[in-house]
Formats: C-alpha cells, structure tokens, sequence
C-alpha cells in the first residue's frame, strides 16, 4: 500500500513527463498497454492474468487524444489536491466535480470517461484508485461468516464480528478492504455467491454456521473492494475459495474476473485476483446431473460462450469441456432453479457434494 | 439562305398529318384547334412561345452568318394588349425571303434536315405570327437591314386565313440605328403570368448560350436585364448530313425515291443516305430481296440423303438423260454425270442453285464437245433434276402440269418430308415423340407444296404463317403441341437453309410506287447492321462553355462540366453535357435547380415529365455529397445542374416540345454525364470537407494545447514550457497529393507525423492503369482500383506511380491514418 505522499509524487511525475515532452518540443503522449482480449498473458509467477507487451498511445497529435490529455492534466491536479487536503471522493463525483473546471474542453462528457481516465492514471502510474481516494458509488458486497476483524473508519477502529456483531445482510465491505485487519479466524473456506437470493437462502439455511463458511456476496460481476477481500482472505487466512454462480456464459465471466483478473484491470490483477479460487457451479454439467429446470441459450449466449473458447482465460481442460459441454445440450439454468428439489436441496445436498468432490470439506 | 428557313417545316412530321385531316376547314380553325400542340393554350405561355420562337430564330440566324449574337428582347403593355419586340444583329431578311420565313404556318416541303438546330424546338415564329394576328388583328411589324445597305425596309405582314397565304402589306424605306440585323414587332392578347417562365427562358438561354448578349425589358422589370456575353467564340459550325438508313419514316423513304435520280436501289441507297457504301448497300439489298422476293427453300440432294426414299445419284443422272434429246450418248451422259455428281457434292440445294450448276456444267460440256445446250434443254433438265430433288421420282418427265401435281402430294416417303423431319427433330426438344415430328415435317411439306412455281420460294412472313398453320393442323389431328418457341426454331432452321435468289431487286421507280416494296425496302435498311452516323452535325456546347455559362449567371464555389462522346439513337446522334454549379450564393433550401437544353434551347415547362428529371431522380445523390431525402428524388442543397441534349432529331414526349422522352440511350446518356460532373462536385465536397477537419483540428489544439501546457506547469510549480516544436509538430501530418503528368500519375505521400505510418491507399481509376510502381490493380465493372499499402517511415516521403493512357478520373481513398492527421490533395 502506497502512502498518500508516494501517490501524490507518481500523479506530478506523471505531469511532470507532459511538460518534458512539451519542453523537448515533442507531442505530448502516454502509453498505455493495449487493454483488449488478445492483449492479456498468462502470469506464470503470480498465477493471474495480466497485460501483454503490446501497448497504445493516447498523444496529443489528434483532436481527441489532446482532449484526453487535457482532461488528465486537469484530473491529476485534483486528485493531487484531493491527497493533500486528505479527502476522497467518488468517481461519479468527479465527474459532476469536472463541470466546475473553467475549462470546457477538460470536462467529462460522461462518467465511463472520467472512469476510464482514472484507470488510466492507475496504470500509468502504477497507483491503484483507492490510494488516489477514488471510490466506487457503493461497494453493495457483504461477507457472513466466522471472521473478526478490525476495521479502521473515520469515527475510529471498529472490532466486528462476521456473524455475531452483524444483521442478517452481514459485514458490509468498505471500499479500501485494506484498511481491514483480521483478528480472529474460525472460517474453514470462503464461499462467493453471485446472486442475492442465494446469498439469503444460504445465510437463512445457516450454511456459515453449518459449515464454518465465509460467504461472500459478489453482487454480479464483484466490485474491486469484493475482489480485492477475497484475495486477502485466500492469501492471508490461508483459505480455499469456491465461486458459486449462475450456470450461464455471464456468470463464468463472474467466476473468470474473482480467478484470473478481467480485462479491464488486469493492469491490478496481482492485486485483485484470486488465482486459487474454483468453481463450483452451476456447471453444465449439473444441469445434466440434476436435471435442472433450464431456458435455451439465446444466440448472444451461444456467442458469448462461443468467444469465452477465445478468450485465453478459459482456454483450461475443464473449461473447454463445460463451454463445448453447454453449447451441446444449449441450456442454461440459474442457481436458484435448485430450488426444484426444495429449499434445503442446494444446503443440504448440492453444495455438501460438490465441496465434497473438490476436497474442501 | 439564313437560319430562318431552317426553322421552318421541321415539323412537316406532324403539321402535315394535321393538315391532312384539316384540309377542309381554315387555317385560323386549324391553330384554335391545335394551339395546344403549338405553345399558344394560353395568353400567359402564348407570350413566352412567341418569345422563345423570336429569340431561338435570332439566335440562329446571327450564328450562321458568324455574327456574336446581340438580342434584345422587349415586352410593353399596349392598351389591352402586350407588343412583342425581338431585335438581333443578324444579316437582315430581303423583301423575297419574308414570305417563307413568316409565312404559311404548315410551309415546309423538304425532307427533315439532318442538322442541329433550334428551329426544331418549335414549329416555329409564323405560328407566333398568326397568332398575334388572330387575337389583336394587327399585322407582323418586321424591320430589316441587310449588312452593308445604308437603310432599312420595314414591312408589314399578314397571312390570309383562308389560302393561308403570306401578304405583304407594307414596304417601305426606313431608317434603323442598327448597321445590320432584324426586327420583329407582334402585338398579341396576352397576360404575364407566365413571368417566371419567361425570365427562366432568358436566364436559361443566356447559361447555354454564354456566347450571346441578351437584354430583356418588361413591364414587371425595373431596370432592364442584361446578360453579358461570356466568351468571343461562336458554337461549331454545324454539317448537315444525309439521313442514315435507320432513321427514316417510311413516308420520308416513298418521297426521298421519288425525288432521287438513281435508277437502281443501290445508287439511292448510296446516294441518299449516309455511312451506306457499296458493301452496306448489297447486304440491304439482299436483306430487301429476302423480304421481296422471298428465299428460296434448299433440300438435300439424292446421294446426302438417307437411302429411305430410294433415289439415288443415279435417278439425277437418269433423270437428265431422260430429259435431253438429241445430244449424242458422250455429251448426254457427260452432261447428265456432270450435273448428277455436282450436285451430289452440294449439302443442300435451291432450284436456282441447281439451275447454276445445270449451266455451268452444260458451258463445260459445251466446250468438250461442241454440242449445243440451248436454253431449252437446260431448263428440261434443270427441271428434271430437281424433280428426282424434292420428290425422289426418278421417274420421265411427264410435263409441267403432272409435275406440279405429283408434287403437291408430300408421300410419306418424300425427300422433302425426310429434311423436314430431320430439321424438325434437331430443333424441337426431346420430348416430342417421334410421331409428332413426323407429323409436322408432313404438314409443312404439305403447305410447301401449295407454293407458286416449283423453287420453294417464300418470304419469312409467310413461312412463319406457314408453319403456324402446321403447327396448329398438327395440334388438332395429333394432338401433340408446338409452341411459340418450337416454331420460332423450325422457322429459324428452314429459313437459315434457304438461299437469297438471284433475281436483281427491283428498280427505284418500282419501289416507289408499291408501297409495300418501300416497307420491304424500310424493314431491309432497320434490319441490316450498318455504322453508326457521323456526328459531325452536332455542335456540343463543350464542357468548357457549359461551365463558362454557369459560371456566367450562378455565383458560385465550384462548377463542373461534362461533355460525353456522340451516341446514337435511332439513326439519329446525339450528345449530351452536364454541369453542376455548387455553393456560393446559390440558395441552399430546397431542391437543386435544374436547367434542361434541347439543342441550346431551355425547356421552361413540363419539368416532371422530362426524361431529364427522371434521370437526376434516380442517382443516389447523398454518394456525391449532396442531400436526397429517402435517398431518392430531386436532391437538395445550394446547387444548379444543367443538361443538355443535343441531336439532328430531340425526341420529345408531345408535339408542344417541353420534355426530352424517355428513351434509354438517351437517358443513360445524361445519367453518364450528370455522373461524370458529379464525381467531380464529390471530390471537390470531400476536398472541402477534410480541409475544414484540418482547419478544425488546427483551431481545436491551438486552443488545446496551451491550456494542457498550462495545467502542467501549475501542477510540477514550473514555468510554463514552450510548445511551439510540439505545436509545428502535429499541424504537419501524413500528405498524399496527386501529380499528373503526359500519362503518368503520381501520388507523393509524405509522413511529417513521428510514428510510421502503414497507409491504405485505394484509387479508382477510369481508364486501365498500367506499370504500376507496385500495388495491386483490379478491374471492377469498368473502373480499375488501385490499391497500394505502403509503410512510411517518420519524416519520410513515398511515389507511388502508374501510367494512364489518355485522360482518366480519378478518385483516391486512405485509410490507415486517422483523418484529422491526413492531408489529401489528391
């Protein structure tokens, strides 16, 4: 974790370049790896997915590439403004926080830009958002399960408990997850479930109580925070993790960004991602096995399933197995069509023997 | 002879078939009746005809006597009436001329002259003449001054409704300030509300005219309007050409044989008509001997045929030693075996084929022997042969009456049953059964045999009807169908077979009067292949002078001009030019303006009917830059386009001669044109486009740039760096410019950017590139692209060449760089 003092000076060495280049009577520009699918490797070292060699540049030389730069001048001001009067902000703050700029050509025409700006600084400079005091509008990720940490707030430390000191929606996930320390661990592995409803028919079953689980909240595809604790609690507390989620192309894309990084930040894939995690299901396979209640894919399913086969992620044994497994039987099924088999089927039996045959319990 | 004579009886077409069925009633009966046809339905567009007839006749005039046109056009209210005053600087019209040129309204004798004019466009000023006449009652005012004469003569001139006869009713001297040149002065019932029109005529004949000064003044006019003269040279002299032989009516054709002095068809063909030499006028006259005389039918002799019918190359030897007497046995069988094995050599043989075999072989025996083979004998044997030919008898020749008889019986076993068969089975399909064919080769051979003489000789009319007539026995009695298709080939293979005849044609004076031999003769000239006519008696505005005349009336940004190569239609040529006129102070609401010109004169009404409008309506308007909503129909913006069809003989959709018909050759004529004119207002539009992205591009990161210099100085706390080598640095990108020069095309790209650029360069050429420099070049319905990929090293410069013969268009696309860094001038 990067100090503010050490975010602030990459930001201004990041200016700073701009002003050589200008200085050298060059045009401006920055480069930034290619982040497309073709563009990321295999991390032999980290087991994570990350950007290749091949990069892009956004230079001044067109209409567009100088606006963007504009724009990062300006946001690396505010952001180094932000660090030094020690305050954070949302992205969609800074956003609304642009059409104050007195310059027009500097504001942001909308919040995937300012977004994909920040994310741009983050890899340039090698400073993630959260030390920039960025935040997401709302993290939505909750974890139950038998866990004690500390977590440092502004109103001070606060000691919770995961499952005694919480309601039944659990701990909520502050947006820097770094800011948490674990005291106190009884979890046997951590469990991350897509939707809500099967988050609150695990909690409501008392799957954490009955198995020491820590259950994760993804909240589709899982915020950075989410992302982020779940790597902490694989490398820290030493425990397995499992991904449970829809069985539908969508839903291994949830599976792949927890295991591998996504596209978009694999620049932080040593950061965020959980290499070790695994997939539970809902597997093609179950859908067979269990013959589960399905809809038939539709033609952007069977394209998504069709360009996950590219995708250099998924390109394992056991996935290609699934991927061509599901494009054969052309179903799909959700977590919650478990529900056919009664409300304690996927407490009391798919989940007890799925872990069972992965060797988790 | 001026120009005025040209005017007149252009129409004798039509006038004369209207004056046909009028003759009975008067001559002002006649134009109330047909005012409509003429441009005079109304006061309004009477006075815009008047008008245009005037100025299209000064126009003509002063052109053909090499004078740069001054005409001045006036209209004054007089009481309740307009006067008309057309004014030119022409070579004045002499006492004797007047008659004919302001005279009877249907005058005109000569045949429909084979030269570009005006004149053709109306029926010209008597019509104008009378019509003043008949509504105000006032006689024609016309000054004249001939060049070089001290005064001028001034006449007044009224046609006698009853003889439709011209009269002179004054003559006197006068004085004109004008030192040569013609007045008209008409006063006619009439109204203005034609206005519009009117100024669209003059506007428009000064844009196709940008030779000639035009000064209008009217009523609603508060100054006068003057058009100045664009340019000192006069149009192309125009020839005047024989009409070509698919151009005639066959009206045109009984009056040109009567008139001719040849005697044979052949010397009129050559004589009167053009592109027609000996060899052309022998196929038309084969093809009229086809039609007159009809062919005649050729069978297989004995020995080619199937042994099936028994008679052999010997029955013909028989049969001619049976026919000659009184030859000595050595001269008769050297006759008869000489004939018997000739024709045995032949495929296929007509009577008068056998008839030039018996000849030729009795000439040859002849000399041999010293025996005489009279007529006579010849044509007994002649005979004889051709009866073993076509009925297999090798029987004596019992005499010419028995001989048609027996003929008239087509015996199953008959030679020419057995051809027919084979004819009919070739090209009949598969599925008709054997049976069927038979009957059809039967009932043909059945009908031939009701011919007149013994040869065989029909006409392709009859033939056809002939075998429908087989056809149709063969449906009923065998219920077996032969189609449209099956007789057209049965027609087609017999007549194929059949052999033109001998017979000379028959002479011009014949021709003429037969009416049907002239058809005959007419459907021979359309059906024989035959060069297209020179186009020498057109005279095209040129490109050049089309735009030159734009340029002249619309202020605008852009203007181009085509002019395509002469085309035929229909024995007449003709050459259509386009020009567009873009931006400038052209409006820019609304639909485009479109100036339509027969023969250099406007066409003011009748817009939606013009083959003209049609066309601009059907091109896709939005690929040329311009705006078509629904991508179809008259497209929108700041912009004229006028065209211009030019020919010996303009079709017109109806006889008032307001809209261009839609004939395909000339409408994809003005499509080629108007396309050809509009590559060029795209080039110039996307040439204009990307300029203004440069200058954009310019604006937006002068502005730019700074500011970013000025934020990061703020941010580091240094003084604010200089970025003017930046700046010099991004206004000098990627440049692709075009060099043209004595065929060889080159395209300089230059990268002032600091990255290497990969370019793709695609350039559509019209004419075939060749050694190329490299790249490939591909050939796409007419059009070559040449496409290149070359990589440009930063700061570097790359030629790519080709050669083109002649002239060619071109029009360059480059992908690979973004645009804002592109500069293409090419």
């Amino acid at each position: 974790m990067k100090t503010d003092a050490d975010a602030r000076d990459e930001l201004i060495d990041l200016a700073a370049d701009f002003y050589d280049q200008f200085a050298a009577g060059r045009i401006p520009e920055m480069e930034l790896p290619t982040r497309t699918k073709s563009n990321i490797e295999y991390d032999e070292e980290s087991g994570v997915w990350t950007y290749g060699d091949r990069t892009s540049v956004r230079s001044a030389n067109s209409v567009n590439g100088a606006r963007k730069l504009l724009k990062a001048a300006f946001t690396i001001e505010f952001l180094a403004d932000q660090l030094d009067a020690d305050r954070s902000s949302t992205l969609r703050e800074l956003y609304y926080l642009s059409e104050s700029w007195d310059n027009d050509e500097a504001q942001f025409n909308s919040q995937d830009e300012s977004n994909d700006l920040i994310e741009d600084l983050e890899i340039v400079t090698g400073v993630t958002r959260e030390d920039f005091h960025m935040r997401p509008e709302e993290s939505g990720a909750k974890v139950m399960g038998p866990l004690r940490l500390r977590e440092q707030t502004n109103r001070g430390d606060r000691d919770i408990h995961c499952q005694l000191d919480v309601g039944q929606g659990g701990y909520q996930i502050p947006n820097n997850p770094d800011t948490i320390e674990f005291l106190e661990n009884d979890a046997e592995f951590v469990l991350c479930v897509e939707t809500g409803g099967m988050r609150d028919r695990l909690v409501e079953n008392g799957f954490d109580e009955a198995h020491d689980a820590l259950v994760v909240h993804l909240g589709g595809q899982p915020a950075r925070a989410t992302r982020r604790l779940t790597k902490r609690f694989r490398d820290e507390l030493d425990l397995p993790v499992v991904v449970f989620t829809d069985g539908d192309p969508w839903s291994y894309r949830i599976y792949g960004s927890v295991a591998y990084g996504s596209i978009k930040s694999a620049h932080l894939s040593k950061y965020l991602a959980t290499p070790e995690a695994r997939f539970i299901g809902i597997q093609p396979a179950d859908i067979v096995e269990y013959d589960l209640p399905s809809d038939p894919l539709s033609d952007s399913d069977v394209n998504a399933l069709e360009s996950e086969l590219e995708d250099p992620r998924f390109q394992t044994d056991y996935w290609e197995e699934q991927i061509e497994l599901q494009l054969d039987i052309g179903k799909k099924s959700e977590q919650q069509s478990l529900a056919s088999r009664g409300l304690d089927f996927v407490t009391e039996t798919y989940l007890p023997e799925r872990l069972g045959e992965m060797g988790v319990i | 002879m001026t120009s005025f004579q040209s005017s007149l009886g252009e129409d004798e077409g039509i006038a004369e078939e209207l004056a046909e069925s009028q003759r009975e009633i008067s001559i002002a009966e006649f134009f109330e009746k047909n005012k409509h046809m003429l441009g005079f339905d109304s006061g309004a567009r009477g006075l815009v005809t008047a008008v245009k007839e005037a100025v299209d006749n000064a126009l003509d005039a002063t052109e053909e006597a090499g004078i740069l046109p001054d005409v001045y056009v006036e209209i004054t209210e007089v009481g309740d009436y307009y006067r008309v005053v057309i004014e030119d600087n022409g070579p004045g019209i002499t006492k004797e001329q007047l008659p004919k040129v302001f005279g009877k309204l249907l005058y005109g004798s000569r045949f429909h002259k084979r030269e570009q004019n005006r004149g053709q466009q109306g029926i010209g000023i008597s019509a104008a003449v009378l019509y003043s006449q008949l509504t105000s009652g006032q006689p024609a005012k016309i000054t004249s001054r001939p060049k070089g004469q001290s005064d001028a003569q001034y006449f007044e001139l009224i046609i006698d409704t009853d003889t439709n006869e011209p009269e002179i009713s004054v003559d006197e001297t006068t004085s004109w300030d004008r030192p040569h040149g013609t007045r008209i002065e008409l006063e006619m019932e009439a109204n203005m509300r034609a206005r519009s029109q009117l100024h669209d005529y003059v506007k428009h004949t000064a844009v196709v005219n940008p030779h000639a000064r035009i000064e209008l003044r009217e009523p609603g006019l508060e100054e006068p309007w003057k058009f100045e003269r664009a340019t000192d040279e006069l149009p192309a002299e125009t020839e005047e050409i024989r009409p070509h032989p698919h151009g005639v009516e066959l009206g045109a054709l009984i009056k040109m044989l009567e008139a001719t002095e040849s005697y044979s068809v052949s010397g009129f063909l050559q004589e009167e008509f053009t592109r027609v030499g000996k060899k052309t006028a022998d196929n038309v006259i084969d093809a009229f001997r086809d039609r007159y005389y009809g062919r005649e039918l050729a069978w297989s002799p004995p020995s080619a045929r199937s042994t099936v019918t028994g008679a052999t190359s010997a029955d013909v030897e028989d049969a001619i030693e049976a026919a000659v007497a009184n030859k000595g046995a050595d001269a008769t069988s050297a006759f008869a075996d000489g004939v018997a094995e000739t024709v045995a050599g032949n495929d296929h043989l007509s009577r008068a084929e056998l008839e030039t075999i018996v000849g030729n072989v009795a000439d040859a025996v002849e000399d041999d022997t010293g025996r005489t083979f009279g007529s006579t004998v010849r044509e007994n044997a002649t005979r004889a042969a051709w009866r073993v030919v076509t009925t297999g008898d090798a029987g004596e020749d019992d005499g010419d009456e028995a001989d048609g008889d027996e003929r008239g019986v087509a015996a199953d076993d008959s030679p020419i049953v057995a051809d027919l068969y084979v004819l009919v089975d070739e090209v009949t399909s598969t599925r008709k059964d054997d049976e069927a064919v038979r009957a059809m080769a039967e009932a043909i051979a059945f009908r031939l045999a009701d011919l007149e003489g013994d040869a065989y000789r029909i006409t392709r009319d009859d033939l056809d009807r002939l075998v429908a007539d087989a056809a149709n026995f063969v449906d009923e009695q065998h219920d077996a169908t032969f189609g449209e298709t099956a007789r057209e080939n049965v027609v087609e293979a017999v007549w194929s077979r059949a052999r033109t005849v001998p017979d000379d044609p028959p002479k011009v004076r014949e021709v003429s009067g037969d009416r049907d031999a002239a058809a005959d003769l007419l459907e021979a000239m359309r059906g024989t292949d035959i060069l297209a006519p020179p186009t020498d008696c057109l005279a095209p505005i040129t490109a050049e002078l089309v735009e030159a005349g734009l340029r002249k009336e619309y202020d605008a940004d852009f203007y181009a001009a085509a002019t395509r190569d002469a085309e035929v239609h229909g024995g007449d040529p003709f050459i259509v030019e386009a020009g567009i006129a873009y931006g400038g102070e052209i409006p820019a609401e609304g639909s485009v303006e479109l100036l339509r010109f027969a023969n250099r004169v406007p066409l003011v009404y009748q817009r939606g009917a013009c083959a003209t409008t049609d066309v601009i309506r059907t091109i896709g308007w939005r690929n040329y830059g311009l705006d078509q909503p629904g991508g179809s129909g008259m497209p929108n913006g700041p912009a004229v386009i006028s065209i211009h069809v030019a020919s010996t003989n303009v079709p017109f959709t109806s006889e008032s001669k307001d809209a261009i018909a839609n004939v395909p050759a000339i409408e994809d004529e003005i499509e080629l044109a108007v396309r050809e004119a509009a590559r060029e207002l795209k080039s110039y539009l996307n040439k204009r486009r990307s300029m203004q992205q440069r200058r954009e591009k310019q604006d937006v990161l002068g502005r730019i740039l700074p500011e970013m210099a000025d934020k990061v100085s703020e941010v580091t706390g240094r003084s604010r760096p200089d970025i003017d080598g930046a700046l010099a640095r991004i206004m000098n990108n990627v440049s692709v410019e075009r060099e043209v020069d004595d065929g060889t095309v080159r395209l300089v790209v230059e990268n002032h950017s600091d990255v290497n650029e990969r370019l793709e360069i695609t350039d559509i050429v019209s004419t075939e590139p060749t050694d190329l420099s490299d790249g490939t070049a591909v050939d796409m319905d007419g059009e070559w692209f040449v496409q290149w990929k070359p990589e440009v090293a930063s700061g570097d410069e790359r030629e790519l060449t080709y050669a083109v013969d002649g002239e060619a268009d071109f029009e360059v696309s480059v992908g690979g760089v973004e645009t804002e860094k592109l500069t293409v001038n090419a």
